[in-house]
């Protein structure tokens, strides 16, 4: 019976943890997506530097590991003179990160809306925003969904990273705890069913949106 | 031979003006020196081999597709492929012309009536109200006047086509572009569509249909043009044409056709 003993008095710290890595996954999403938005015309717009730029920030994003990013936000930084606070720069990291992987998801989403729609709109005289505005972007969103959903769980469980640059949420709870108390298996046991029991709801909701997205296409 | 409608029917004002039309994709010539003249009033069809470009001269008038020269001018709306032009004139243009694509091309994520009256909303600046009126009587027209809160993947082909043709009058345009309308459709299905354009062409819509229906450019149209290769061969009377062509190509085409 001790882990049930131990469970109830390493929950409360454990949530708080959570909080804060929900607190994470939902800034970083927050900045990211618009910034992905951003980044799918980007890495698709006629205009060289932009396109250049948009792309390497892309490629960054993807091609370094989420874990060098933090990193690299906490300790590289202030040798540049830049210095945040934990959470500051976990968030700016993440950012990264999520804006990077949904512009790709976006710019997929984006070009698999069939030709002809847009030649439709365009035929009846409607401009070229108004057809991004009303055909291309609602309908590059419905076919991204699925995807950026399938990351923002991903994401969730990213924010565990964070622990090694000292912002407070499950994971470092945990480890700090278990360091304290020698009680690792249950705090692992714990931290891991908390991130569980977020994460698998949250998969089964993007099914589920899928499913219904699905419908009328 | 080449019988232009000009002086088939004199008198008759022009509503589209093509001339000196070119396109090429590359190295592939697609259309070469077009000269169309289609009449206030009167239904142009355009028949030919696939290939001869028929489709492109379509949509090289409401510039879906950007010719490499020429002029086209439409209820004086004129656009020269060689010299600038605005957003401004290239609406204006499209403003004019309503275009029916084989494919229909309807918008998935909207309900049919959304499909017909946010175009009227965006392009016209009608407000919502005057806007659905206006859709819920061209769809009555078209036979579906229940389908307003429906989604297209729901309805029929014939039903979608007849929606896209609903969608494209709501616009007011005063050419109507048809990109073989029935090529995608089931021959039974197809007659409906067929049926709604006779109505249209009847309440005196000037037209241009590229078909592959032969019954349709015989019976309903007054001008037709035979196209390969990038260039009109045969333009005329449509039953002078069909009975007796003059280019050996049109015999070719129109027996292969015939013949099926």
């Amino acid at each position: 019976m001790t882990f049930f003993t131990d469970a109830v008095q390493f929950l409360p710290a454990l949530l708080g943890g959570l909080r804060v890595s929900l607190a994470l996954t939902g800034l970083s999403l927050l900045f990211g997506l618009p910034l992905a938005t951003l980044l799918s015309f980007g890495t698709r717009s006629a205009n060289k530097p932009v396109r250049w730029v948009s792309i390497a920030f892309v490629e960054v994003g993807r091609g370094a590991p989420a874990l060098v990013m933090l990193q690299f936000m906490y300790f590289g930084l202030p040798t540049a003179g830049l210095t945040l606070s934990a959470l500051a720069s976990a968030t700016l990291a993440l950012t990264w990160t999520t804006a990077a992987y949904c512009a790709e998801y976006l710019r997929g989403g984006l070009s698999a809306v069939p030709r002809g729609e847009v030649e439709g709109s365009m035929a009846l005289g409607m401009t070229r925003w108004d057809t991004l505005r009303y055909i291309v972007i609602p309908q590059g969103w419905r076919i991204a969904l699925p995807s950026l959903m399938g990351f923002a769980v991903i994401l969730f469980q990213m924010t565990s990273l964070a622990y090694t640059v000292a912002v407070p949420e499950l994971m470092s709870q945990a480890y700090t705890n278990a360091t304290m108390s020698f009680k690792y298996m249950t705090l692992f046991v714990l931290a891991g069913s908390i991130y569980a029991s977020i994460s698998i709801p949250a998969t089964w909701l993007s099914v589920l949106v899928e499913k219904r997205l699905a419908r009328h296409l | 031979m080449i019988e232009l409608p000009e002086e088939r029917f004199p008198g008759r004002d022009a509503k589209v003006t093509v001339r000196h039309l070119a396109k090429s994709f590359g190295d592939n010539v697609v259309l070469e020196d077009i000269d169309m003249t289609v009449l206030e009033g009167t239904v142009t069809a355009m028949i030919g081999p696939s290939g001869a470009g028929k489709s492109t001269v379509l949509r090289c008038l409401n510039l879906l597709e950007r010719p490499d020269s020429g002029t086209i001018d439409i209820s004086g709306h004129r656009i020269d492929a060689e010299s600038r032009f605005t957003n401004r004139q290239l609406y204006a243009l499209r403003r004019e012309a309503g275009m029916v694509f084989q494919h229909f091309n309807l918008f998935p994520h909207m309900s049919v009536m959304r499909n017909v009256t946010l175009p009227q909303q965006r392009i016209l600046g009608r407000s919502k109200a005057e806007a659905e009126q206006k859709s819920h009587e061209l769809l009555t027209r078209m036979g579906l006047g229940d389908k307003g809160s429906q989604y297209p993947n729901r309805c029929s082909g014939g039903q979608q086509q007849r929606i896209a043709i609903a969608r494209a009058l709501a616009l007011e345009p005063t050419v109507m572009l048809f990109d073989e309308p029935t090529s995608s459709l089931d021959p039974e299905v197809g007659v409906e569509v067929l049926e709604v354009m006779h109505e249209l062409a009847n309440e005196g819509m000037t037209m241009i249909v590229v078909t592959h229906e032969m019954g349709f450019a015989r019976t309903v149209s007054d001008d037709l043009v035979v196209m390969a290769d990038g260039r009109i061969i045969e333009q005329g009377e449509p039953k002078r044409i069909m009975e007796d062509p003059s280019h050996p190509r049109t015999q070719d085409f129109l027996r292969a056709v015939l013949q099926r």
